[in-house]
């Protein structure tokens, strides 16, 4: 019996975790090596120096304003993106209609259901592009509108304004995410036992008091886990950057630079491939501490159910 | 439950007992106060919807215009319906062969990286064994790390195996690179099944395999349903990969297609075919998730509970 | 980093040698096993063929050739022109033709391969900096093709069928090593019906230019536009080129030698100065900070703004989008006063889209061969006809049908005569390119003033002079 249950796990383990080492492990391991080398990228050729890209990080001042950036987006669009998504999905699961608290949401919630998805299937080179067009300073869909609403003294060069892109970029982000998100807690909502809700309806409790003392205790593992998930789509925000603001800087006066444009601009225009993955290492070290944060942070408060 | 119309496949147990709705509402009066914050609810609803519908039906509507009427009216509807942006775009961005390069990449990858993943999953989750916390803290720390550090010691590895440029190649990368998020997600999930069912199963005589292949991944389903929407739509963005791996503009998937055209408005402006091709590529895929809106969501619902 | 452990019993380094030797390790993985990293192949094992007169640089004729071209403003109509007169040639040869957007990305892979391709158009958003592959000896000393006869007259070599500053431009340390195939020039464009219809001059004087853009703004049109997302240091050849016809080309060498106090001359501080003074105004549309160049281009030609400051390929780039009665036309730079050291026609002209000879090419000799090719006054015509721009080879354009752009451009060209100049600090040192994008929008925006930008700039160039591992180049 032991003996077949170690030949069993070998070989669950074995071909997924080849693919893995091969394909994920190595390279890795590779750039990790190449972080301490001075390796340009282009020849076979690099000298080994030891830590000394990491020393040169530690006092580079636009590596340090980048983590800047990734912090307070790793800080607003996981929460915005979160209490948005449980408000709409608190009111169209479990808010009932004409206060009947805990059974069914508002009117329409079925046709909101559907269209609050729509942003997750748009690919982010698409939203990018749409977004670098919505905020187009002059026939931008954004300024447009606020004109067409007479409030044309609201109007901004937004992805311009040093104060307003980066912003600008976080609402991008929010907008393709909050859909995912409602859908996850609306269904984690629906999976509370009614009769959970009755008990708090019979006690009295408003819709506000169920949320925060029934509703949200109930989903608290959802919402943790939802928080390492945007947090890591947040460090992958390149992408929309990459289509939305085009610039090796990082937006105007560098207020959108992220780490990962700093490690693209350093491998790619500025030919220091053992720097930039020096960046990449610390980047990496960055986002697993907040894993491990995130997760020993929020344990204490789940609920079991 | 208002909701509950939409009742899941695979309902658990403690979710099947749906109560009729009541008509007769006692609390309505008690709770008249919420007046306001009703008006406030359905203000928000609202205007998230909008705000979540506008920019792509403007899209939809720039990309029948000329490219003046993009720059000089962003509210006015097309003058006259251009239908030629739609085949510029076809034509210059092969936007239809790339549709199905991806398709074919990411449906075998996802299908590959859901059975794998969830091999490991439960093995790290239901069984005991030396170096068990290496493994799967090795695959968390995949999740953190920057895709295009790796991309040059990736380019060789692939070519070294003779895979560059091909489907199978990019499927194994794509199922190698989409491995962390969905081991970690299906641990979890494991963990939370019920062990009664497979101690049963093992006392009649059933293999450590059989198991899992016969009992625990059926009862895995919603789980899989959900990771597997979130790998589908996660590798369907995904652009820096095929970049490097899938040199050959025949080959290319549809996110690379997309770039380019987006990359060429930096050098020749056209903006109307540029719009007609994201039209193009985003249609099928909001068809898609219209049509099937439902079963995803019954996915992601009895997935989210854990 | 928590890579997974090798298997119990066998070591690291052992684990290494196995991936290696599986195959999975990548170059430089696989160098970095040996304690000291190899020189790499020095010598060629290039094709060669014999040297003959029609044969000067020793093709071999049946070696293939593979000729990589960034697909950009000029579209790759050209280069497929110039892969049949090639082919015409040498027709065992198997000529392979890639076109793409994104160089870098794409190509990275195969230079660490050793596997890059012969002829390569270096050009673009993504292309590889030209100091990085320098400096890395990526690149053919071009040297044998410039001495080499060129295709049209046996006793005329190559390097004297180049229009100015082709060489230079393409000149790192004593290796000519890019061919810069496209004469770029740098003006201020207008559309000439507008300025006919409104009776507008174009401005010779910075103080005829601030009178004219008062006149302009005054007619409700922005006398600028400008791409402050991503390009606002297009905008320089407004302060940088002022300032070096003011004072001569002395300042435009003192800033590429890394002098201190370059970026602090008399006629830079001014020039700079008065493009402040031009912000500050409002001459800038407004809203420009927030505007990529494609839009903000998009805007000028719609009438929303009177100039646009670009090099010539602006024509190219904005067919079918500019009204066909546009009549783009290019003016010099205005001079900062009637004592400058170089006449108001003076020109840059800075030789871009860079086409390189790979040095661990298989074909290294085919690849200077299609160079070439391209530099044959059919070559260059067929250049000329497929793009409306002036290639780097002497009179090209004689013969081919011009567009507005390419008029006015030739007239220009011709106006200059001699006086022509370029800088290369930007191609020698890659950190100014996000620098002057960065500083030049927060200029024009306002967000800085000449003072402050001009600083930022010292500070790059102090930082760069002081860093002995980036090569330094001189002229």
């Amino acid at each position: 019996m032991r003996y077949g249950k170690y030949r069993f796990i070998a070989g669950f383990l074995a071909v997924p975790l080849a693919l893995y080492i091969v394909f994920v492990v190595s390279p890795y391991a590779q750039a990790f090596y190449i972080s301490m080398t001075d390796w340009r990228g282009f020849s076979g050729q690099q000298n080994f120096i030891g830590f000394g890209n990491y020393i040169e990080l530690a006092t580079d001042g636009r590596f340090w304003r980048a983590m800047g950036h990734n912090g307070l987006l790793l800080l607003v669009v996981p929460l915005v993106t979160i209490v948005f998504a449980l408000f709409l999905a608190a009111v169209t699961t479990v808010a009932g209609r004409q206060g009947a608290v805990g059974r069914g949401g508002v009117r329409g919630s079925r046709f909101y259901q559907v269209v609050f998805f729509f942003p997750q299937v748009v690919p982010v080179v698409i939203a990018g592009v749409l977004f670098g067009f919505f905020f187009n300073p002059d026939a931008g869909l954004l300024n447009g509108l606020l004109r067409v609403l007479g409030l044309g003294w609201l109007t901004r060069p937004w992805l311009g304004d040093p104060a307003l892109a980066l912003p600008s970029v976080m609402a991008v982000l929010i907008w393709g995410a909050v859909g995912f998100y409602y859908v996850l807690f609306s269904s984690a909502m629906k999976s509370v036992p009614p009769d959970v809700f009755e008990a708090a309806v019979l006690d009295g409790a408003g819709r506000l008091r169920t949320f925060w003392s029934i509703t949200l205790p109930m989903i608290w593992d959802s919402v943790q886990v939802s928080y390492i998930y945007l947090g890591i789509m947040v460090l992958d925000g390149f992408a929309l950057l990459q289509v939305m603001l085009p610039v090796p800087g990082g937006g105007p006066d560098g207020s959108t630079a992220v780490v990962s444009q700093y490690l693209y601009e350093s491998a790619f225009i500025n030919g220091r491939f053992g720097y930039a993955s020096a960046i990449g290492v610390a980047l990496c070290l960055v986002t697993l501490l907040l894993a491990v944060a995130v997760l020993r942070l929020t344990r204490r408060q789940q609920t079991e159910y | 439950m208002t909701l509950g119309t939409s009742a899941p496949a695979t309902t658990p147990p403690d979710r099947s007992q749906r109560r009729p709705r009541r008509h007769d509402d006692a609390h309505h009066k008690a709770l008249t106060g919420e007046r306001t914050l009703n008006v406030f609810t359905h203000g928000f609803l609202a205007v998230w919807a909008i705000l979540v519908a506008v920019p792509l039906i403007w899209a939809v509507l720039t990309a029948f215009k000329t490219d003046s009427e993009i720059f000089s009216s962003p509210w006015s509807l097309p003058a006259q319906w251009q239908f030629g942006n739609f085949v510029r775009a076809w034509t210059t961005a092969s936007i239809g062969t790339y549709f199905v390069n991806s398709l074919i990449v990411v449906s075998v990858s996802v299908v590959l990286v859901m059975l794998l993943g969830s091999m490991v999953a439960y093995v790290l989750a239901r069984y005991e064994f030396p170096g068990r916390g290496v493994i799967y803290y090795a695959f968390v720390a995949g999740m953190t790390f920057p895709i295009f550090l790796a991309l040059v010691p990736l380019f060789f590895v692939v070519q070294n195996l003779g895979m560059l440029g091909t489907y199978h190649g990019l499927i194994l990368v794509y199922t190698a690179y989409a491995l962390p998020f969905t081991v970690f997600f299906m641990t979890g999930f494991f963990r939370t099944l019920p062990s009664a069912l497979a101690e049963a199963a093992m006392l009649d005589g059933c293999s450590h395999s059989g198991v899992f292949f016969r009992i625990m991944l059926p009862l895995a389903r919603p789980g899989l349903i959900s990771v597997g929407i979130f790998n589908f739509l996660g590798l369907w963005n995904q652009y820096l990969l095929p970049l490097v791996l899938m040199p050959d503009s025949d080959h290319y998937v549809l996110s690379q297609g997309l770039a380019v055209l987006a990359a060429n408005q930096g050098y020749r402006s056209d903006w109307s075919a540029l719009f007609a091709g994201l039209v193009i590529a985003l249609l099928p895929v909001l068809a898609v998730y219209v049509v099937f809106q439902r079963r995803i969501q019954e996915g992601l619902s009895v997935g989210a509970i854990k | 980093m928590t890579p997974s452990r090798p298997p119990t019993g066998i070591d690291r380094r052992q684990f290494l040698q196995r991936l290696a030797a599986a195959g999975l390790l990548a170059v430089p993985g696989a160098g970095l096993l040996s304690a000291c990293a190899t020189g790499g192949g020095g010598t060629t094992t290039a094709a060669q063929g014999q040297v003959s007169a029609t044969n000067p640089l020793g093709v071999a004729a049946d070696a293939p050739l593979d000729v990589v071209i960034f697909k950009g403003g000029y579209g790759d109509d050209y280069a497929i022109a110039h892969e049949a007169m090639y082919k015409q040639r040498y027709p065992q040869a198997q000529v392979k033709h890639s076109a793409s957007t994104q160089i870098a990305q794409e190509m990275q892979p195969r230079f660490v391969a050793g596997n890059p391709p012969d002829v390569l158009d270096d050009t673009g958003a993504q292309k590889i900096e030209y100091a990085v592959l320098v400096n890395d000896n990526q690149l053919t000393d071009l040297g044998p093709l410039l001495d080499a006869p060129s295709v049209d007259d046996p006793n005329v070599k190559v390097r004297d069928t180049l229009l100015p500053g082709v060489i230079e431009q393409g000149t790192f340390g004593d290796k000519f090593v890019i061919l810069n195939y496209v004469y770029e020039t740098y003006a201020l464009w207008y559309s000439k019906p507008l300025f006919e219809k409104n009776g507008w001059q174009v401005p010779t004087t910075w103080d005829e230019m601030m009178a004219l853009c008062e006149k302009i703004k005054a007619a409700g049109i922005a006398p600028f536009a400008y791409g402050g997302v991503n390009a606002g240091d297009y905008v320089i050849d407004l302060n940088l080129g002022a300032a070096i016809k003011q004072g001569g080309l002395d300042v435009v060498k003192n800033i590429d030698n890394l002098q201190s106090g370059a970026w602090t001359q008399d006629t830079v501080l001014a020039a700079t100065q008065r493009l402040e003074e031009m912000a500050r105004k409002g001459y800038f549309m407004p809203g420009s900070e927030g505007l990529k160049h494609t839009e903000a281009q998009t805007a000028w030609v719609q009438g929303k703004a009177a100039f646009y400051v670009s090099g010539s390929w602006i024509e190219n780039e904005m067919k079918g989008i500019a009204p066909p009665d546009f009549a783009m036309t290019a003016a010099p730079v205005p001079v900062l006063d009637s004592s400058s050291a170089m006449p108001v026609t003076a020109l840059r002209t800075q030789p871009a889209e860079a086409f390189v000879v790979p040095s661990k090419a298989k074909n290294v000799n085919g690849g200077m061969e299609y160079l070439r090719t391209m530099l044959s006054k059919e070559g260059g015509m067929k250049f000329a006809e497929l793009t409306a721009s002036v290639p780097a080879v002497k009179d090209a354009t004689a013969q081919a049908k011009k567009t507005p752009a390419l008029e006015s451009l030739t007239a220009a060209l011709a106006a200059a005569g001699p006086n022509v100049f370029s800088w290369q600090f930007r191609t020698w040192y890659s950190t100014y390119s996000t620098l002057l994008i960065t500083e030049t929008t927060n200029l024009l925006a306002g967000r800085t003033d000449a003072k402050g930008y001009l600083a930022k700039l010292q500070a790059e160039t102090d930082r760069i002079a002081a860093d002995s591992s980036i090569t330094k180049y001189h002229r």
